[in-house]
């Protein structure tokens, strides 16, 4: 789907934990098309000054509703000004944008590694998976109160395998341990790699830690898929702002991107 | 809502201008390097219309009368910088924002003159838009060996001169910043070619209308203006800066005054058509740009914030044009009273 320009408009948008909220929005258009791991240009109004939209990706979407629900953390200007928006509040948006997430469908046991908020683009994803695999999320943050908690269709919340466990595993980390375990999700996912049996690994969160994910799977022979964030311009694969190195040469990562296979990426 | 122009269509302003022997159906381009060869914004263009997701507006037919070749609607496209062997672009962060402007550091990433030609060029082919090709060189044989590949294909309409790129024979300096250089590389380029030759000049130098008339003795046949302005951005928490090079390249609504007082002048030293650019965002930047002296105008970092612009500055242009009674373009270029 060729992404286009969408009028939207802000129906709730509240914080979901310190520096992190949560905006839904009514994006009819692109709530019917958008897939997993795609994200949306947004241009946010009276902030003329900055003169760039800001690239976010999409935690889920109600089809039916014509919404779309982003989670974003307030880092600079852009992220509080969204923050401080009302319901009613007008914008638009290009989308949907970039190459998101190709785990096959069968796929039958997935691994998802989450960074803060590195959780955004994974959300989708986990819904998409348990509708017929076995899903485990490691996902961590410094502290209890910064975890964003999944939030999945209740169809596919609930559901089990043939022997009756939930398909979806959950492990937190913290780094001041007031939750799960202490530590950093790399340290996890090594061990995880080590005792089952997982065909796809997808992650998202801070570069650093995405590149020592990455080299776990490699080592345990998994298929691996990173999430990258660039600086973007343009959104649409026309200016070259948001260059990733890879071994089929530079590569976009708004079109080409944002989800890349580990193995290609020259990090 | 009724358009303004629908039922006066034929009192509709005539826009056509001429950059000497390129004829432009209206004064509209695209800055190279802001719109690729104009693939995506066509693609998004076609589809933002299919999906009806932005209110009925009445540029959507702009897009509709081009039947299917929505670049049509420019005047010209312009193109990414071309060289002759492909150049990797820079590494680290390309692209920062400042108060109202950008700063860019791509460093000129594109495949070569020969993936050019079999892939965009072709392309634009089909388009049914005069096309601009962007050139860019280290040495100014780079820039001939460049245009006498383009020669033979039958698409380009003209060339462009990016000559703000670092000179390898004359210690990385731009040619851009010297006068002599200017000259001798629109010389050889003007012996490869018949075809509009355009010289884009930088603002960085010192005075701008000297290196305009040395490109004018060097046969060029309209310069085109202003390129990015240097800047820098520092990371303060890191205490460096945020580019690998250090330099980068300012553009947006914040250099508008800079560049519109550059064309004003060059405007003055030279008998040379001009293409003006530099923060243009509205119908009437483009206007003050004509009345500064520019014959031409290219829509640049604008295109990031609305990706819609193009389709819209044309159809506000013509409303404008309406509105203030004006009949022919021609009435507003150089037309500071
Ligand atoms: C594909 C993609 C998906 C993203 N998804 C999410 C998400 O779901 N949730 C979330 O909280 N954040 C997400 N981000 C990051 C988000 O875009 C930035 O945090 C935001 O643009 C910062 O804007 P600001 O004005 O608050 O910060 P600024 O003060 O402008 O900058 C703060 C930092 O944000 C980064 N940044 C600024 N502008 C851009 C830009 N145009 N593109 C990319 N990074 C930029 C810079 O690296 C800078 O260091 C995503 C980024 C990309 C590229
Ligand atoms: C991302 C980006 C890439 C650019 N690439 C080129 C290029 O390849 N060749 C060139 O001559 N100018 C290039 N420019 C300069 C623009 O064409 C233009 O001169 C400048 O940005 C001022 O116009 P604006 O303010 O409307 O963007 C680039 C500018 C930007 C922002
Ligand atoms: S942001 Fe422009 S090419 Fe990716």
């Amino acid at each position: 789907m060729a992404p286009f320009l969408e009028a939207v408009v802000v129906r709730k948008n509240d914080e979901i934990a310190p520096d992190i909220s949560c905006v839904l929005l009514e994006a009819p258009r692109v709530a019917q098309c958008l897939e997993p791991g795609q994200f949306v240009h947004l241009l946010l109004p009276t902030f003329d000054a900055h003169i760039l939209r800001r690239p976010f990706s999409v935690f889920a979407t109600d089809a039916a509703g014509g919404l779309i629900e982003i989670v974003y953390q307030r880092l600079g200007e852009g992220t509080r000004f969204l923050a401080e928006l009302q319901r009613g509040a007008s914008l638009d948006l290009i989308g949907p944008l970039g190459q998101g997430w190709r785990a096959g469908a069968n796929t039958r046991n997935a691994l998802l590694v989450a960074g803060g908020i590195g959780i955004a683009p994974l959300n989708m994803l986990a819904a998409q998976l348990l509708t017929s695999a076995r899903v485990c999320l490691i996902t961590g943050a410094q502290s209890a109160e910064r975890i964003v908690s999944l939030r999945l269709p209740s169809s596919v919340a609930s559901a089990t395998t043939k022997t009756g466990e939930s398909r979806l595993t959950v492990i937190t980390t913290t780094d001041d341990g007031s939750t799960g375990i202490k530590g950093l999700v790399t340290d996890v996912t090594g061990e995880l790699l080590a005792q089952q049996d997982f065909d796809y690994l997808a992650t998202c969160g801070p570069e650093p830690m995405q590149r020592i994910v990455a080299a776990h799977a490699l080592a345990a022979g998994v298929t691996c898929e990173v999430s990258l964030e660039r600086r973007m311009a343009c959104g649409i694969g026309a200016c070259l702002s948001c260059a990733v190195l890879t071994r089929d040469g530079t590569r976009r990562a708004c079109v080409d991107g944002p989800v890349f296979n580990a193995e290609e990426v020259l990090w | 809502m009724v358009s303004a122009l629908t039922h006066t269509h034929k009192r509709e302003a005539q826009l056509a201008v001429t950059l000497g022997a390129l004829a432009m159906k209206n004064p509209l381009t695209v800055a190279s390097g802001t719109f690729a060869a104009g693939r995506e914004y066509a693609e998004l263009w076609r589809e933002t219309l299919k999906q009806g997701a932005i209110e009925q507006q009445e540029f959507s037919q702009e897009i509709l009368d081009t039947k299917d070749k929505p670049l049509s609607l420019l005047g010209a496209v312009t193109t990414k910088g071309v060289s002759l062997k492909p150049w990797p672009g820079n590494p680290g962060v390309r692209v920062a924002e400042t108060a109202s402007g950008l700063l860019n550091s791509i460093g000129l990433q594109n495949p070569g003159v020969e993936a050019f030609c079999s892939g965009d060029l072709l392309w634009l082919a089909s388009q049914e838009v005069p096309v601009i090709v962007n050139v860019s060189g280290h040495a100014a044989n780079e820039y001939h060996a460049v245009i006498a590949r383009l020669e033979q294909e039958s698409t380009p309409s003209a060339y462009e001169l990016n000559i703000s790129c670092p000179n390898v024979d004359c210690g990385n300096m731009s040619f851009g910043t010297n006068p002599r250089d200017a000259e001798r590389v629109t010389r050889v380029c003007r012996e490869a070619t018949v075809r509009p030759l355009i010289v884009k000049l930088t603002p960085n130098v010192t005075d701008i209308t000297e290196i305009a008339r040395a490109c004018e003795a060097g046969g060029a046949d309209a310069l085109s203006l202003i390129n990015t302005v240097a800047g820098m951005a520092i990371d303060v928490r890191g205490r460096k800066p945020v580019f690998d090079r250090v330099v980068a390249g300012l553009s947006g609504p914040a250099i508008k005054p800079i560049a519109l007082y550059a064309v004003h002048r060059v405007s003055g030293a030279v008998s040379l058509p001009l293409i003006g650019m530099g923060g243009i965002a509205t119908a009437e930047d483009v206007v003050e740009f004509l009345l500064a002296g520019a014959t031409a105008v290219a829509v640049g970092t604008q295109n990031f914030r609305d990706p819609l612009a193009i389709p819209r500055l044309l159809k506000d242009l013509k409303v404008w044009c309406h509105t203030q009674g004006v009949t022919d373009i021609h009435e507003l270029i150089g037309g500071l009273r």
